[in-house]
Parts: structure tokens; sequence; C-alpha cells
């Protein structure tokens, strides 16, 4: 548990002993003191520890563990730690171009203002099917949408390795069309290799160092 | 509005407030959907009913 949850957990703790005070003691708000004090233990605390708790849940729900809580997600848990690197996911993992405690979110949360709410929107329908739907296999789960080169963009536009691979000359115009969101990075014979699920059966898996997880 | 009954409206109020909180803290001991989904559903409900009942008891007492 980090030091920012330990903080939000005593400071909620304490806001809820001064609205427990309140709830017991109702006649103090006869004297002006005990009004501030029901205004700040009613109102202006709770507001404040409701906003830093949802900041917290929606910061947690953009981690690895969060998204792989689901078990029909640990296969493409699994995916990151293959022991193959023409796994995009796993290339991405091990190699740290990703985060690794915010590996699903890094590559799947659109980059506009409100991209991640929408995301949060997705993931109750989906936690809906976790529990009172029909779970589908691994394999038969698909992104609503095509995915956007913009997520990869946004990390590799402009780096060297990406603007000079040769493999991105090979028209003149592909780099372009790469760029416009008009030929996807994940198409045949580019990096088509992602998640792919339904191959894991056989594949060996890469373990971490323990001391950099 | 008599002072019992205000009172009585902040007593629920505080009572409300602080069941959201106590369920808020304990979904921070879980990272899971179903702490978010717990904290979003009836912890904020919880806490938000508590702050608008003392809101309401504030401003009927002073209409009256």
């Amino acid at each position: 548990m980090t030091a920012t949850s330990l903080i939000l957990i005593f400071f909620t703790a304490v806001v809820a002993a001064l609205g427990l005070l309140t709830a017991m003691r109702p006649e103090l708000t006869r004297a002006s003191g005990g009004k501030i004090l029901a205004f700040l233990a009613l109102c202006v605390l709770p507001a404040l520890a409701l906003w830093a708790g949802a900041n917290e849940h929606l910061e947690r729900s953009t981690s690895t563990q969060f998204c792989l809580s689901c078990h029909v997600m640990s296969e493409y848990g699994k995916s990151l730690t293959v022991d193959d690197k023409s796994y995009l996911p796993a290339a991405h993992f091990q190699n740290n171009f990703v985060p690794r405690d915010h590996a699903c979110f890094t590559c799947h949360t659109d980059y506009t203002m409100f991209g991640d709410y929408k995301a949060k929107w997705r993931g109750l329908h989906h936690v809906e099917v976790e529990y009172f739907g029909k779970i589908p296999k691994p394999e038969d789960i698909h992104l609503y949408t095509p995915y956007n080169n913009r997520e990869c963009l946004h990390c590799h536009l402009g780096a060297r390795k990406f603007e000079e691979a040769s493999s991105h000359h090979k028209n003149p115009d592909l780099l372009a069309q790469v760029k416009a969101n008009k030929l996807s990075c994940m198409s045949n014979g580019c990096h088509d290799i992602v998640h792919d699920v339904s191959t894991l059966g056989d594949a060996t898996f890469w373990k971490p160092a323990e001391n950099a997880q | 509005m008599s002072s019992d009954r205000i009172e009585k409206r902040i007593r629920w109020s505080g009572l409300l407030v602080v069941a959201g909180l106590v369920i808020q803290i304990f979904t921070m001991f879980w990272t899971h959907p179903l702490a978010f989904m717990c904290f979003i559903l009836v912890g904020c409900p919880l806490v938000a009913a508590g702050m608008v009942l003392y809101l309401f008891s504030l401003v009927t007492h002073h209409s009256t």
C-alpha cells in the first residue's frame, strides 16, 4: 500500500470520526463553534474525502493488477510475459517500454480529455458481464474500435528508431499513412503479433527479477 | 423548524456520512473492480445523501 493510500485512509478516518461526533452530539450545533464543526464535518471534509477517494480509485483502476483481476483477462496478462519478443505486448512490457504497473492502460486508453472516464464506463459493463453475464473466451474478446495508431505514436513519434527504421521506408508514403492512422501499425506483415492468446498454450514465459517488479 | 427536528436531521446526516466514509475506507484496502464499484455505487451515494440532508436541514431551518 502506498503512502498516498495510507494518508487518504487516515484522513477519511478523521473525517468519519468528526462526522460521528456530530451525529452523536448534534446539540453541539447550538453554539457557533458547533455550527462550524458540523459544516466542516458534514459538508466540506466529506466532499474532500470523496474527491480524494475517487482520484485514488481512478488511479488504481489504471493499474495492471486491476485490469488483470478479472479471470478472463489472465491470458492477456500471460501474453505480457511470454518469452518471445515478436509478441508486441511482451516486448514492451519486458523492456520497460511501458510502465509495468500500468501496462494495460498505457496502450489501451485514448489520450483525450475524457478518454479514461469513457474507459471506466466500459469497465463497469465488463464487471457486470464478469459477475452476471456470459463471459466470452479470451480469444473472442475484441476491441470496441480498431486500434488507433495514436496510442503507439504517443511514444514512438519522433523517435529515431521509429523514424529511420528501414521497414518503415519500404514504401515512400508508408510512414505518412501510419502517422495519419490510415495504415495500422498492426497490419499483416508489420507488428501483427499482439496478444494472440490462443497461441499461448505451448509458450514459455519470462520471469522478471524480483527486485525489478 | 424546531431545534429537535434539525438536530435529528443532523444526526441522520452524520450517520449517512460516516457510513459512506467507512465503506470508502474498506474499499481502499483492495485494488479490484468490485472495490471501485462499491465505492462508486454505495460509498459515494451515502456520503452525498448525508451532505444533501445536512444542507437541506440548514436551508429549511433558515427559511422557516
